[in-house]
């Protein structure tokens, strides 16, 4: 992945992740799987997991122990309504920000 | 009243503490070195008031990787210090940094309300 690549996801895989749980809840490991499965190759297990800490200390989501057969209980994440806010207001800030970036690639290349 | 909760916290933080390290030290050993690592760096950087919690998240995704037996350079990344500075930053409860900021951002805006009033 490159530099520029990895800076940009920095700003937007909070609403990323939380796309990714307004469809289904899921295991961190299953959010990682996903990630890479969309492309972003590159992505640390750890980076997932320090975000997955931070969305459900600011209530974004609801956070189930579900035994597992190999290792510790495995944390089930799921939206909330506060989650289901933030992510509608993620995509607001999304469309407005690749309207105006449209625009502006549309008048350089002019 | 004072003493005997001070006592109790200490005790509970040492109890916790046994607890993380006798977990820790069932990891695989390449797992373990990675932990300790990290570990060591928190003790440096420090982690605020909100010390046990850290550790015992960083256990569960190394226990969790160990598990699913994910390499280690796909749990921290290619940058093991960034990695370790984010994580941290989502424990702030009681971190003196947060204080310091507090700081900065105050005397700032006295220096620019000063400016304004003396313009």
């Amino acid at each position: 992945m490159s530099k520029q690549m990895t800076e940009m996801l920095k700003g937007t895989l909070e609403g990323i992740v939380l796309a990714i749980l307004s469809v289904q809840p899921e295991y961190g490991y299953e959010i990682t799987a996903r990630l890479r499965d969309m492309g972003f190759s590159d992505i640390a297990e750890g980076t997932v997991y320090a975000l997955l800490v931070r969305i459900e200390q600011r209530g974004l989501v609801v956070v189930e122990k579900v035994p597992s057969e190999k290792g510790p209980p495995r944390k089930v994440y799921s939206l909330n309504a506060e989650g289901r806010a933030y992510l509608d207001e993620f995509w607001r800030t999304w469309r407005f920000l690749t309207e105006r970036l449209a625009s502006l690639q549309k008048k350089g290349s002019r | 009243m004072f003493i005997s909760r001070f006592i109790k916290w200490v005790i509970g933080e040492k109890k916790q503490w046994r607890q993380y390290k006798t977990r820790a030290k069932q990891l695989p050993a390449s797992y373990r070195t990675a932990l300790e690592a990290l570990e060591r760096y928190l003790m440096y950087f420090g982690t605020g008031g909100d010390g046990t919690a850290i550790y015992a998240d960083l256990l569960d995704l190394f226990e969790q990787s160990a598990a699913n037996r994910t390499p280690i350079r796909q749990i921290v990344g290619e940058d093991p210090v960034e990695f370790i500075e984010t994580f941290v930053r989502n424990y702030p409860k009681g971190q003196w940094i947060l204080r310091e900021r507090e700081r900065l951002t105050q005397a700032l805006e006295r220096a620019a309300a000063e400016q304004t009033q003396g313009s």
